[in-house]
C-alpha cells in the first residue's frame, strides 16, 4: 500500500468527505464520555480508523505530502518522520495520563484521584461540569491513536 | 436459560479457535487468537449478566433502574484495544516469520 | 538497645540503589566507579556502626489490609554479617579500582557486585523466612553472573555449575522453610509463622517449637533440608565442587562472594537455626559434616595446582570447621555447646579475615607475576616485601599457629570436640581425631602457600613490580585486623582484654538457646590441656611432614583422580546425560503445534480436575431458549467462525473472519454496552485492514493435513470446547459475594458512587460525578489499570516498531 493510484474517484471523494465528518464525532465521543458512551478508547480507535481511510484510499506519503507539505519521510530512517510523530503522541499521552494522576499528590490525595467541579449559571449550558478526568481520558487518547496509527503506518510501510 | 445456549456457543467458538491454532499455516493460527480473544471477551460479558440496562444512569448515585455490571465491561473495552494490539503483533511477528524463513509453514521453520 | 528501623531498612536499600544508578555513572566517571562503589559499601558499613550494641526486630508494614510486613531483625551475628559484607565490600571495591583497570564489562561487574552486597545485607538483617530465601537467592544469581564475567568457556561451566548446586540447594531449603511454617502455624506461642527471629517469632519459642516438630515426626526432615541448603551454599562435602570452578571469576569476586561473605551464608543459616532445631540429630548431622569436610576439602587443597584452586578448597575445610563448631552441643551439658558455638562465631570472623586478606595476596600474585601456578612461584618476599608481610600474619592465621588469629578458634574446635568425646565416649572420640588429622593438612597447605614468597625464585619468573596502593592498601588493612585478632589473645593472657571479646560474645549469643549469656574469652594458654596438646601435634606432624609435601601431594592426587571417588565425575556424567537422552527434543520440538497442545489441554485438564475436586454442581438444564435477536446473532457468528476454519484462501478467512467480529460488536449491543459495540465496530475495521496489509505480502499457503491429525486436532478442540462450556455455564450461574473489606457488593458500590450525588457543592472528589459507569470507572475508579493498560498499547506498538522498522535498518 505505498502508493495506490488504482483507487476510484468516488473512494476519494466519499473519503473526502467523511474523515472530517468521523474525526468530529471522534471529539465529541472523548468530550461526552464521561456521562454517555464515549471516552478516550472509543474516540481513540475512530481517529485512528479516520486516518487509517486516508491511508487506505490516498497511499501513506499523502498524509505528509499534500497536508503537512513536505516530502515524504523514508521508513525507518533517523530522519523525523511520521511514526516518530506517532511516538511522542503516545508519550504525550502517557505523560498526561500520568502527570495529571500525579497533581493529586500535590494536594495530598492519592495517585490518580480525579475531582470534578460544577460551574452553576453558566450562561446558554446551565450547570456546568469539569471533571479532572478529562485530562486522563485525553492521555488515554493520544496514546491510542499515536499507537494505533504507529501500527498502521509501519505494518503499511511494508 | 440464556446461559446454556451462551455456554454452548462460546464452547463451540473456542473449539473452532483452537482447531485453528493448531494448523501449520501460520496465518490460520493468528486467526484462531483472534477468535479466542474475541470469545474470551463475550465471555466476560456475559459474565456480567444480560439482565439489566445500559450502565449510563440519568439520575444521582444510587437511584434508577438494575442495570448491568459496569465492571466487566471496562474490562473488556480495554481488552478489545490490546486485543487489536497483539493481533497486530503477531501478523508482525508472521511477517518476520516469513521474511527470514521464506515459508509461513509451521512445520518447515520449527527452530 | 533497640534497632532504628530506617537506618537498617536504608542499609539494605542502600547498595541495591546504588546499583542502579551504576551503569548511568559509568559514562560519567569511568573507572572510577570503583570508589563511588566503595563509598556506597562505607556508608552502609558507618549505618550498621551505628546499630552496634542493637539487638531486636523491627517491622515495617507493607500492604496492612493483608497483614504483610517487611521485618528485619538485629542482633549480634546479624551484625557480624552486615559488618562483613559492607567492610569488605570496600576494601574488595577499593581493590578492584586496581584489579579491573584493563578488564571488560565494568559497569556489570560494578553493578552485579554491589547488588550482590544489598542482597547479603539483606540475608543478615532479614527477620523471616521468605525474605530470607529470597536475598539467598538472589546471592546466587549474583554469584552466576560473576563467576560468568569473562564468558568464555570454563567460565561458563563454571557459573552453571555453581547456580545448579546453590540454587537447587536453597529449593530443598524453601522446602525445609514451608516445613517449619506448616509446623509454626499450631504453635500457640508463635504469631507470625513466617518470622524467624524477634517477638512471637520461631527462635523466640524455640522450646515449643522443637516439641511439635519430633510431634510431627519433621525434626529430621527439616534439618535435612535446611543441611542440604547450607551445604550448598558454604561448599561443604559432597557439594562443594562447584567452588574450585568460581575461581573463573575476577579474583576480587573470589575475595569476597566465595570466601568473605557469600559462602558464609550458609553458616550464617546454621548458626542462625541453631538455637531452633540443636537436638542430637542435629550434633550428628553438622559435627560430622563439618569434620568430614573440614578433612576431605583440606586434602584436596594440597593436591591443588593453581593459588585459587587451594585457597578454593581451604575455604571449604574452614567452613567445614565452622559448620561443625556450630554443630557441636550436648543436651547434657551446656559448657559444650557453648564452646560449639564460640568456635564457629569466632572463626566466621577469624576466616573473613585471613581467608580474604589471602585472595587478594593472590590477586597481586596473579596480575603482577602473570601466572597463579605453584610450581612456577617462589621467593617473592624479595620483589614485595609488604605482601608478604601481609601473607606472613594471614598465612600463619590459616595454620593455627599461635599467636595468630586462626588459632584460637581452632582451640575452641580441638576443646568442643575433646569435651563432648570426654562426655559421650565411644565413637564421639573420632571427632577429636578426626579434627587434630584434618588440622594437619591445614597446616601444610597453608606454609606451601607461605612458601610462595620465600625459597628459591625460579629463573623464568623475573621481575615483579610492586601493585599499585588501591591493591596493596586493602590486604594491608585486612591483615592488620587479624593481627589485631592475634594479638587480643596476648594482651588477655596479660590481663588486658581488647572489646573484640565482646563483640564476639554478642555473636555466641545469637547461636545459643534465648536466655543463656556468652561470656567469651579468649588467650594464649598457660596451662597444658588437651586442647593445648592436640594444637601441639598439628603443629609439630605438620613441621615434620612438610619436607615431603611433594610426596604427600602426588599420593593424594592418586587418589582424587579415581573416578567414582569425585562428586564431578557424577555431575559431568548426569548433566552430559541430559544433554544426550532422547526425552529433550521431544518435548521441546519447536513446534507450536505441540507447545499449543500441552498448554491447552494442561489447563482444561487442570481446570476440569478443579471442578471434580470442588464438587461443583452443574446448574440443571433448562432448555435453549434464548431471545430471537440473539439466537440469530450467535447462529451467524458460529457460521462465521466455522466459515474461517474451512476458509479456501486467506483473504476468504479474514473476510469471514470480519463476520465473527461484526456479530461480536452487534452481541455486545444486545448485551447493553454500547461502548464496547462502538469500540468492537472500529477495531473490527482496523483488523480487517491490517489483515488484508500483511495477507497481502505473504504467500498464499493451504496446507492441508493429514486426515489422523484432523481427527486429532478436532478431539483435542472439542475437549478445550467442553472446559470452555463447563466453566461458563458455572461461572455464570453464581454472582460473586460481596467482599469482607466492603459493606455492598462492587457492582453496586460502583452504581452508587459514580453519579454525581443528589446534593453536592460546586467541587467534589469521592465520587465519579459521570452518568457513564462505565468510563468512570476506567478514567476514575480503576485509573490505575487504565494506565498500565495504555501502557501495554503503547508498548505493542514499540514492539512492532521493533520487529519490523529496525530490522529494516539492519540492527537486528
Amino acid at each position: 500500500m505505498t502508493t495506490d493510484h488504482d483507487t476510484t474517484v468516488i473512494a476519494r471523494t466519499v473519503a473526502r468527505v467523511v474523515f472530517p465528518i468521523i474525526v468530529v464525532t471522534a471529539i465529541a465521543l472523548l468530550l461526552q464520555g464521561h456521562n454517555l458512551p464515549g471516552g478516550g478508547f472509543i474516540a481513540g480507535t475512530l481517529t485512528a480508523a479516520a486516518v487509517g481511510l486516508v491511508y487506505v484510499i490516498y497511499g501513506l506519503d499523502h498524509l505528509e505530502q499534500e497536508l503537512l507539505g513536505r516530502p515524504p519521510s523514508v521508513p525507518f530512517t533517523d530522519e523525523a518522520g511520521i511514526t516518530r510523530e506517532y511516538g511522542s503522541l503516545v508519550t504525550t499521552g502517557l505523560a498526561l495520563a500520568a502527570g495529571g494522576g500525579a497533581v493529586a499528590i500535590l494536594f495530598g490525595d492519592a495517585f490518580l484521584t480525579q475531582a470534578v467541579w460544577f460551574f452553576e449559571h453558566v450562561p446558554v449550558y446551565g450547570e456546568f461540569e469539569v471533571a479532572s478526568a478529562l485530562a486522563f481520558d485525553l492521555g488515554v487518547y493520544a496514546v491510542v491513536v499515536g499507537a494505533l496509527l504507529t501500527i498502521l503506518a509501519v505494518v503499511g510501510a511494508e | 436459560m440464556t446461559q446454556f445456549v451462551l455456554a454452548v456457543v462460546l464452547g463451540l467458538l473456542f473449539a473452532l479457535g483452537t482447531f485453528l491454532v493448531l494448523r501449520k499455516d501460520l496465518v490460520r493460527v493468528v486467526w484462531g487468537l483472534t477468535i479466542m480473544s474475541q470469545t474470551a471477551n463475550v465471555y466476560l460479558v456475559t459474565m456480567g449478566g444480560l439482565t439489566g440496562g445500559v450502565p449510563i444512569i440519568s439520575g444521582h448515585g444510587g437511584q434508577g433502574t438494575e442495570v448491568t455490571d459496569p465492571l466487566v465491561q471496562a474490562l473488556v473495552l480495554t481488552a478489545i484495544v490490546i486485543g487489536f494490539g497483539t493481533t497486530a503483533f503477531a501478523l508482525g511477528l508472521s511477517y518476520r516469520v516469513y521474511q527470514t524463513n521464506e515459508t509461513i509453514d509451521l512445520t518447515e521453520v520449527r527452530g | 538497645m533497640q534497632p532504628t528501623a530506617g537506618i537498617i531498612l536504608a542499609v539494605v536499600a542502600l547498595p541495591f540503589l546504588g546499583a542502579a544508578a551504576v551503569p548511568l555513572l559509568y559514562r560519567v566517571i569511568g573507572e572510577r566507579t570503583a570508589y563511588f562503589a566503595a563509598a556506597v559499601a562505607a556508608a552502609c558499613f558507618a549505618l550498621i556502626a551505628t546499630q552496634f550494641g542493637a539487638e531486636g526486630a523491627i517491622s515495617v508494614r507493607w500492604i496492612p489490609a493483608l497483614d504483610v510486613s517487611l521485618s528485619l531483625y538485629v542482633d549480634g551475628l546479624a551484625l557480624l554479617i552486615g559488618f562483613l559484607a559492607s567492610g569488605v565490600g570496600v576494601l574488595i571495591f577499593t581493590y578492584s579500582g586496581g584489579y579491573m583497570h584493563n578488564e571488560p564489562g565494568k559497569p556489570r561487574y560494578y553493578a552485579t557486585l554491589l547488588a550482590f552486597m544489598g542482597a547479603m545485607l539483606g540475608i543478615a538483617f532479614a527477620a523471616d523466612l521468605i525474605a530470607l530465601f529470597v536475598f539467598w537467592e538472589l546471592t546466587s544469581v549474583a554469584s552466576f553472573i560473576l563467576i560468568g564475567h569473562y564468558r568464555d568457556e570454563s567460565g561458563q561451566y563454571a557459573a552453571r555449575k555453581s547456580m545448579f548446586v546453590t540454587v537447587s540447594g536453597g529449593l530443598f531449603m524453601l522446602i525445609g522453610f514451608l516445613l517449619l511454617h506448616w509446623v509454626a502455624l499450631d504453635v500457640a506461642s508463635v504469631e507470625s509463622a513466617f518470622r524467624l527471629a524477634g517477638e512471637g517469632s520461631m527462635l523466640a519459642s524455640a522450646d515449643a517449637m522443637q516439641t511439635a516438630l519430633r510431634e510431627q515426626g519433621l525434626l529430621v526432615p527439616v534439618l535435612l533440608l535446611i543441611g542440604i541448603g547450607a551445604a550448598a551454599k558454604s561448599a561443604q562435602v559432597p557439594l562443594h565442587i562447584w567452588l574450585p570452578d568460581a575461581m573463573e571469576a575476577p579474583t576480587p569476586v573470589s575475595a569476597f562472594l566465595h570466601s568473605a561473605t557469600m559462602v558464609k551464608a550458609g553458616v550464617y543459616l546454621v548458626g542462625r537455626m541453631r538455637p531452633l532445631l540443636v537436638t542430637d540429630e542435629w550434633v550428628l548431622l553438622f559435627a560430622l559434616l563439618g569434620l568430614v569436610t573440614m578433612t576431605i576439602t583440606a586434602m584436596l587443597a594440597v593436591t591443588a595446582s593453581d593459588i585459587k584452586e587451594l585457597l578454593a578448597y581451604s575455604t571449604a575445610s574452614h567452613l567445614g570447621l565452622i559448620v561443625a563448631g556450630y554443630g557441636i552441643a550436648s543436651s547434657a551439658d551446656a559448657h559444650i555447646g557453648l564452646l560449639g558455638a564460640e568456635t564457629g562465631a569466632f572463626h566466621v570472623l577469624n576466616h573473613a579475615l585471613f581467608k580474604a586478606t589471602l585472595f587478594l595476596v593472590a590477586g597481586i600474585i596473579a596480575h603482577e607475576a602473570g601466572t597463579r601456578a605453584i610450581e612456577e612461584l617462589g621467593g617473592l618476599s624479595d620483589d614485595l616485601p609488604l605482601t608478604a608481610g601481609i601473607t606472613v600474619v594471614a598465612a600463619l592465621g590459616m595454620a593455627g599457629v599461635p599467636p595468630f588469629n586462626g588459632f584460637y578458634s581452632k582451640e575452641f574446635l580441638f576443646d568442643a570436640t575433646y569435651e563432648l568425646a570426654a562426655h559421650d565416649g565411644g565413637l564421639w572420640w573420632l571427632l577429636p581425631v578426626v579434627a587434630v588429622f584434618g588440622s594437619i593438612f591445614t597446616f601444610l597447605y597453608s606454609i606451601r602457600f607461605l612458601m610462595l614468597f620465600f625459597g628459591e625464585k625460579p629463573e623464568e619468573l623475573g621481575h615483579v613490580h610492586e601493585p599499585p596502593w588501591s591493591m596493596r592498601g586493602p590486604p594491608l588493612l585486612l591483615a592488620v585486623g587479624a593481627g589485631i585478632v592475634g594479638l587480643g589473645g596476648i594482651t588477655a593472657t596479660a590481663g588486658f582484654h581488647l572489646p573484640i571479646e565482646e563483640f564476639v560474645g554478642r555473636i555466641v549469643e545469637s547461636s545459643l538457646p534465648a536466655g543463656e549469656e556468652a561470656h567469651f574469652s579468649y588467650h594464649i594458654p598457660t596451662t597444658l590441656s588437651p586442647p593445648v596438646l592436640m594444637s601441639g601435634v598439628t603443629v609439630a606432624v605438620g613441621a615434620v611432614a612438610y619436607p615431603f609435601y611433594d610426596g604427600i601431594r602426588d599420593g593424594l592426587r592418586a587418589v582424587r583422580d579415581l573416578g567414582p571417588l569425585r562428586p564431578n565425575w557424577y555431575y559431568n556424567g548426569a548433566t552430559a546425560l541430559m544433554d544426550t537422552n532422547e526425552i529433550g527434543p521431544q518435548i521441546h520440538n519447536g513446534l507450536l503445534r505441540t507447545y499449543a497442545l500441552w498448554f491447552l489441554g494442561g489447563t482444561s485438564a487442570l481446570a476440569l480436575a478443579g471442578y471434580v475436586a470442588a464438587t461443583v454442581s452443574i446448574p440443571t438444564f433448562s432448555g435453549l431458549t434464548v431471545t430471537i435477536p440473539l439466537g440469530i446473532v450467535l447462529v451467524v457468528a458460529i457460521i462465521g467462525a466455522a466459515a474461517v476454519t474451512g476458509a479456501p484462501s486467506h483473504v476468504a478467512g479474514v473476510l469471514t473472519l470480519s463476520i465473527l467480529g461484526f456479530m461480536v460488536a452487534i452481541f455486545y449491543i444486545l448485551a447493553d454496552a454500547p461502548d464496547l459495540a462502538l469500540t468492537q465496530l472500529v477495531i473490527e475495521t482496523l483488523v480487517l485492514v491490517i489483515f488484508l496489509l500483511v495477507i497481502d505480502k505473504l504467500p498464499a499457503f493451504y496446507g492441508g493435513s493429514k486426515r489422523w491429525m484432523l481427527v486429532r486436532d478436532g478431539a483435542a478442540s472439542l475437549a478445550v470446547g467442553t472446559t470452555v462450556m463447563v466453566t461458563v455455564l458455572l461461572s455464570t450461574a453464581r454472582t460473586p459475594g460481596v467482599p469482607s473489606y466492603l459493606d455492598h457488593s462492587l457492582k453496586s458500590f460502583f452504581i452508587e458512587r459514580a453519579p454525581p450525588p443528589p446534593e453536592h457543592g460546586s467541587f467534589i472528589i469521592d465520587s465519579g460525578g459521570g452518568h457513564n459507569i462505565v468510563n468512570v470507572i476506567l478514567v476514575d475508579f480503576r485509573a490505575f489499570d487504565t494506565l498500565g493498560e495504555i501502557s501495554v498499547v503503547a508498548m505493542a506498538a514499540l514492539s512492532i516498531v521493533t520487529l519490523i522498522a529496525m530490522q529494516q535498518r539492519g540492527e537486528i
